[in-house]
């Protein structure tokens, strides 16, 4: 061998040795928690549990938003439903945006809070609550297909 | 407030067309003996009514209350309240009131009654037809105590106005199912509901007393006005934004030279022609409807996107008027600057050009 070709060997070596240092000197190896999921191919059950959580959600939205549900979203027999069948005209493909009735630029969860508040005449929710995810998901759900437009007035 | 609007191009009737009602009238008042059989124009001269100078009249419609019991929901009765003050206060008041359905929310005897003693302000003779929320509690029960019963029909300065049940024909959804009367009417208080089915309908039976006695033995040419809860076309079939037997219906008014439909149901401004005959939809007192997802009347001209911050904007009642030609005229009185919409970005029907809807997913 050449020197400079020991030279290379040599560095190569040390280069190998540093980039295994950290593994062979820490206690733990650090792993991504559930590192099984996104390191293998997902099964048909998996696939299966997240639609059957997220239709769940989807079926309490309805009921929500029709007046039943977990919670009471109206103290006067409001429900949104009432002035949306289908979830129609509630746009979610269009926010966030300036929403002109509140006066500053919004959320689909500020407006669905702001519909129980004033039309609907019932109690705000929790924008973190299930039953503010619940109406998200069957309202996003109703429309599905819709074209994404956001900003739109 | 402004006031209905044909279609563009359309022949409007108006007293600077000569048209051949005009033409009639004028030969008529000269004193000529109208030799229409000479002329060829109205062979059947001797059957036809001829309006001489016909008397322009007017008449009011509220419809779609929803009304809750005044301690659940006080917004519904503020509206009912007002647009009833307004229909008294007419000035010269309205020949006759017509009252085209859905007074109550849930169809109990309480929400009648309260419907009842608004309407009672108005003093004018009082018509009424029926909406699915005043009939699936009971199977409208105390609606006919209060209100008698359908059909019916009546003239009036040479008009023939006819009231229609168009909501007693639901498929039964609630036997089998053994739902209380309380279910099976909130089956029915739910627009886009996946149970209550294709309820809209005239009907056979109707149709035969249309045929047979309201619309026998008068001329062709006599103006006809039906009064009806749903239109009698197509719109919008999954939320009974028809009659399902509306082509039935149609054949039976197609001799007749000026039909007008006026409707309920839809709360939103809607105009249509099919054949002969027009079909004006009339605003609900309790809220708006966006328009459908298809199927709204190409001729339609859209209201302006209501302000869901204002329980005032989007709604109101009609005064109409029959002119001096007999034809109607429909002045929407909705609590707000603008009624119909210019520009594209403020029509309630091009609010939704984005949009794709799916039935909802769970009921009972």
């Amino acid at each position: 061998m050449t020197r400079g070709k020991k030279f290379l060997v040599m560095v190569s070596l040390i280069v190998g040795f540093l980039m295994l240092f950290p593994a062979m000197t820490l206690k733990e190896v650090w792993t991504p928690p559930d590192a099984e999921a996104h390191k293998e191919p997902h099964t048909p059950q998996q696939l299966k549990s997240f639609q059957d959580q997220f239709m769940a959600m989807v079926i309490e939205g309805d009921k929500l938003f029709h007046g039943g549900g977990s919670v009471q979203l109206s103290k006067t027999g409001m429900a949104c439903a009432m002035c949306h069948p289908y979830a129609s005209d509630t746009h979610p493909y269009e926010f966030p945006k300036y929403q002109e009735q509140m006066g500053k630029f919004a959320t689909l969860r500020d407006m669905i809070n702001w519909c129980i508040e004033k039309p609907n005449e019932g109690e705000k929710l929790d924008p973190e609550s299930d039953a503010m995810k619940a109406l998200e998901a069957y309202i996003y759900w109703s429309n599905k297909g819709s074209v994404l437009d956001p900003g739109r007035h | 407030m402004e006031k209905d609007q044909e279609k563009q191009g359309s022949e409007v009737e108006s007293s600077f067309t000569m048209t051949r009602r005009t033409f009639l009238h004028k030969t008529i008042a000269a004193g000529v003996a109208v030799g229409a059989a000479s002329v060829g124009w109205f062979p059947t001269i001797n059957t036809m009514d001829i309006a001489v100078g016909a008397e322009a009249f007017k008449f009011a419609w509220i419809s779609d209350t929803h009304l809750y019991p005044k301690q659940v929901n006080t917004r519904f009765v503020e509206k009912a309240t007002r647009a009833v003050k307004e229909v008294q206060a007419m000035d010269p008041p309205a020949d006759f009131f017509i009252f085209g359905g859905d007074l109550s929310q849930l169809g109990t005897e309480e929400e009648l009654t309260l419907g009842k003693d608004i309407l009672a302000e108005i003093k004018a003779k009082k018509y009424f037809i029926p909406g699915e929320h005043d009939w699936y509690y009971d199977m409208g029960d105390v609606w006919q105590k209060f209100f008698g019963g359908t059909p019916w029909f009546f003239d009036h300065k040479g008009v023939r106005f006819i009231g229609l049940n168009t909501v007693a024909w639901a498929p039964d959804y609630w036997t089998e199912r053994k739902l209380t009367p309380k279910e099976r009417m909130a089956v029915m208080a739910t627009l886009d509901s996946i149970i209550g089915g294709p309820w809209a309908a005239v009907e056979k039976e109707q149709r035969q007393w249309l045929s047979d006695k309201a619309l026998s033995g008068i001329p062709k040419e006599t103006p006809i006005v039906l009064f009806t809860h749903n239109p009698l076309y197509e719109y919008y079939p999954p939320w009974n934004f028809w009659t399902r037997d509306w082509r039935e219906v149609q054949e039976i008014l197609k001799p007749f030279k000026n039909v007008t439909n006026i409707h309920g149901h839809t709360h939103q401004v809607l105009y249509n022609e099919i054949g002969n005959m027009r079909s004006i939809g009339m605003l609900a007192t309790s809220w708006p409807w966006p328009y459908a997802p298809t199927g709204v009347p190409p001729l339609t001209k859209p209201m302006i996107r209501v302000d869901p911050g204002d329980p005032f904007d989007g709604v109101g009642w009609s005064r109409l008027t029959v002119n001096d030609m007999q034809k109607i005229e429909n002045e929407y009185v909705m609590w707000r600057k603008q009624v119909f919409a210019e520009a594209p970005y403020d029509r309630g029907d091009g609010d939704n050009v984005n949009q794709r809807l799916t039935p909802r997913l769970v009921e009972l």
